[in-house]
């Protein structure tokens, strides 16, 4: 989309412009999609940051940044299809033009991160926002102490990035332990079966070095918290990513509020000590 | 120092503000309705008459574009609104509990992110209140700290006095302007008796006891008590001069259109429904403790305010008699 105004004059409603440079298959519902800003400038986000994308004629749909801010030249969204602007963005080829705000949003604060131990937890979809800080700890390896990657889906077909999750599992650089909750017959799955809060106790954590980060659909959490709590993890040292309907993404029209919070700019990022006093939020 | 204004004067300032440009919105007959609109002179003015809807469209419309689009030889492009164009405007004869609300509004249309569309407006408008002089049975400003007198939001206060006069306080420097700019029609006498106000019989809450009952009963069994009959229509939000939830969509079609911010409400059942499915407020008693919790807990834990000013809107549109004022009374009878 062309603008007509200078960024400088930017209203805080309107897109930008990105092209889309590739488009990959992630499961047969999710698709994973490589922009640029068309006037080639950074995205200038940080993980776990998300932003506001939107195709003429189909408004916008808050989506997470699914790439290191340390890659660039281009940032990843991964997209399920789920209504119709996604629907929309599914039929969208090389070269197509969509409309981009942002980023916005807390990030993960990586300053806090160096030196540490990293537990990166997700379920589902909770992937595409740590695939971020993923990506952002192989490119920066020697800020943080041991990283574990642990990742969990349905079945071996919702598996996200399934190609990452076989570089990461070879990679020296992280422990990275993958579970599906059932194999239907005939898949082929090379990870554990069973359920992802199960890969928590035999871990070795070092509560006072450690820090967990947990993303993934609203069940999850509760399950992986308790075992975090039971390893002696503080609340202050587990950080989650929520998702909520962010409609306009800067804190004004009302969708994403959890009490007195705003997921799209109190959040998405929390520690849990922000939000476990809060109801409805996990 | 200018102090009254004679009602004939009032109306010849609307002409005059009509005539030099300015937007000026007041009480007006639509129907056998009041509401804020637009008027085209003093004539049109409407006065003693609480508003079927609040005054909370002059700086936030039900509905209004938020940019343009159109696609051209394959291109699309995308025009934004050009908030210069926003016209300055006068409201007149805002009654206090329609005056004082924008002030509420600010914070949240301001902090972290400004809403340029929202504060443009609200930059631009010039806010003249005027004491109220007939509340009915659903009025309880008093109740939530405002009164009929309460000049608070105003840039300029009218104050009715016997034989057709106003006494006016001049609030800010928008309203100190505006009366240096009008001077004549001003007068510097100190006019007669002030007029008997109106008296909502409901006395004053103690909102930071609702507050923390609020606090300690997210999961009571009140809110499916009172909520049950809920249906969820919305009326109370769209009708109330603080509720400023909203969405944005698109409309038209591919090639051609504008994408629009319009009025929302966290009744809707799918207002806080998830792409995923998920929908964390899924059964109306739910919807129905996040409005009130929103109003008397979550802004004023956020902002330091509560989101209602008791103009008694919602209990007169609610189809299935939900009285927040009642609802609050109920509260306060419950022990901490």
């Amino acid at each position: 989309m062309a603008r007509t105004t200078s960024p400088a004059e930017e209203l805080l409603y309107n897109p930008c412009e990105a092209e889309i440079i590739s488009v990959a298959d992630l499961t047969p519902d999710e698709k994973l999609f490589s922009l640029r800003m068309t006037d080639n400038r950074p995205l200038g986000h940080l993980p776990g940051q998300f932003v506001q994308l939107s195709i003429p004629g189909y408004t916008e749909a808050p989506i997470s940044v699914a790439s290191s801010p340390t890659r660039t030249g281009f940032f990843d969204l991964a997209i399920r299809r789920a209504g119709t602007l996604t629907a929309e963005m599914h039929r969208k080829v090389p070269g197509d033009t969509v409309g981009i705000r942002g980023p916005f949003g807390s990030s993960f604060d990586l300053t806090a991160f160096q030196g540490k131990d990293l537990l990166l937890i997700s379920g589902g979809c909770g992937l595409a926002p740590l695939r971020s800080l993923i990506q952002y700890c192989q490119d920066c390896r020697d800020e943080f102490a041991r990283v574990a990657v642990i990742y969990g889906a349905r079945n071996p077909d919702a598996l996200l990035f399934k190609n990452d999750l076989a570089e990461w599992r070879n990679s020296p650089a992280f422990d990275c332990s993958v579970t599906v909750d059932n194999v239907s017959g005939g898949d082929c799955f090379y990870g554990s079966v069973g359920l992802l809060p199960a890969l928590i106790p035999p871990l070795e954590v070092i509560p006072k070095n450690t820090i967990a980060v947990v993303v993934g659909p609203p069940p999850m959490y509760r399950a992986v918290i308790e075992e975090l709590k039971k390893k002696g993890m503080a609340s202050s040292r587990i950080l989650l990513s929520l998702e909520r309907q962010m409609r306009c993404g800067v804190g004004k029209c009302g969708h994403c509020t959890i009490e007195h919070l705003y997921c799209c700019t109190d959040g998405p990022v929390f520690r849990l000590d922000q939000v476990e006093g809060v109801r409805g939020a996990i | 120092m200018p102090n009254t204004i004679t009602e004939q004067n009032l109306r010849a300032l609307i002409d005059t503000l009509v005539k030099d440009g300015s937007r000026v919105v007041g009480p007006k007959a639509a129907g056998d309705m009041t509401l804020y609109e637009p008027l085209a002179g003093g004539t049109e003015l409407v006065l003693g008459v609480l508003p079927r809807r609040s005054a909370k469209e002059t700086f936030f419309p039900l509905c209004e574009d938020i940019l343009s689009y159109q696609k051209m030889e394959g291109k699309m492009t995308v025009e934004d609104i050009d908030l210069s164009r926003l016209p300055s405007t006068v409201l007149i004869g805002a009654l206090p509990c329609d005056a004082a609300a924008p002030g509420i509004l600010d914070a949240v249309f301001s902090w972290d992110y400004q809403d340029e569309f929202y504060l443009e407006r609200r930059k631009k408008t010039t806010i003249i209140g005027l004491a109220c002089t007939k509340s009915d049975d659903a009025c309880f400003c008093t109740a939530v700290g405002y009164s009929p007198a309460e000049s608070r939001g105003s840039d300029i206060f009218l104050l009715p006095l016997e034989g057709g006069r106003y006494r006016c306080q001049i609030i800010s420097d928008k309203g100190n302007l505006l009366v240096e700019r009008y001077k004549s029609f001003f007068t510097d006498e100190e006019g007669g008796n002030a007029l008997p106000l109106s008296q909502p019989s409901m006395e004053k809450l103690d909102l930071q006891k609702i507050r923390e009952w609020l606090e300690n009963n997210f999961e009571s069994d009140f809110w499916k008590e009172i909520a049950e009959r809920c249906v969820g229509c919305g009326a109370c939000a769209f009708i109330c001069p603080a509720c400023h939830c909203f969405d944005i969509n698109d409309e038209g079609s591919e090639g051609k259109g504008v994408r629009r911010k319009h009025w929302d409400a966290c009744g809707f059942s799918k207002f806080t429904n998830h792409a995923s499915g998920h929908n964390p407020r899924d059964v109306q008693p739910q919807r129905y403790r996040n409005r009130i919790m929103h109003k008397f807990k979550y802004y004023d834990d956020k902002f330091g305010q509560t989101l209602c000013t008791g103009c008694g809107r919602c209990v007169r549109a609610c189809p299935v008699g939900i009285d927040i004022a009642a609802v609050l009374q109920e509260i306060m009878k419950y022990e901490l």
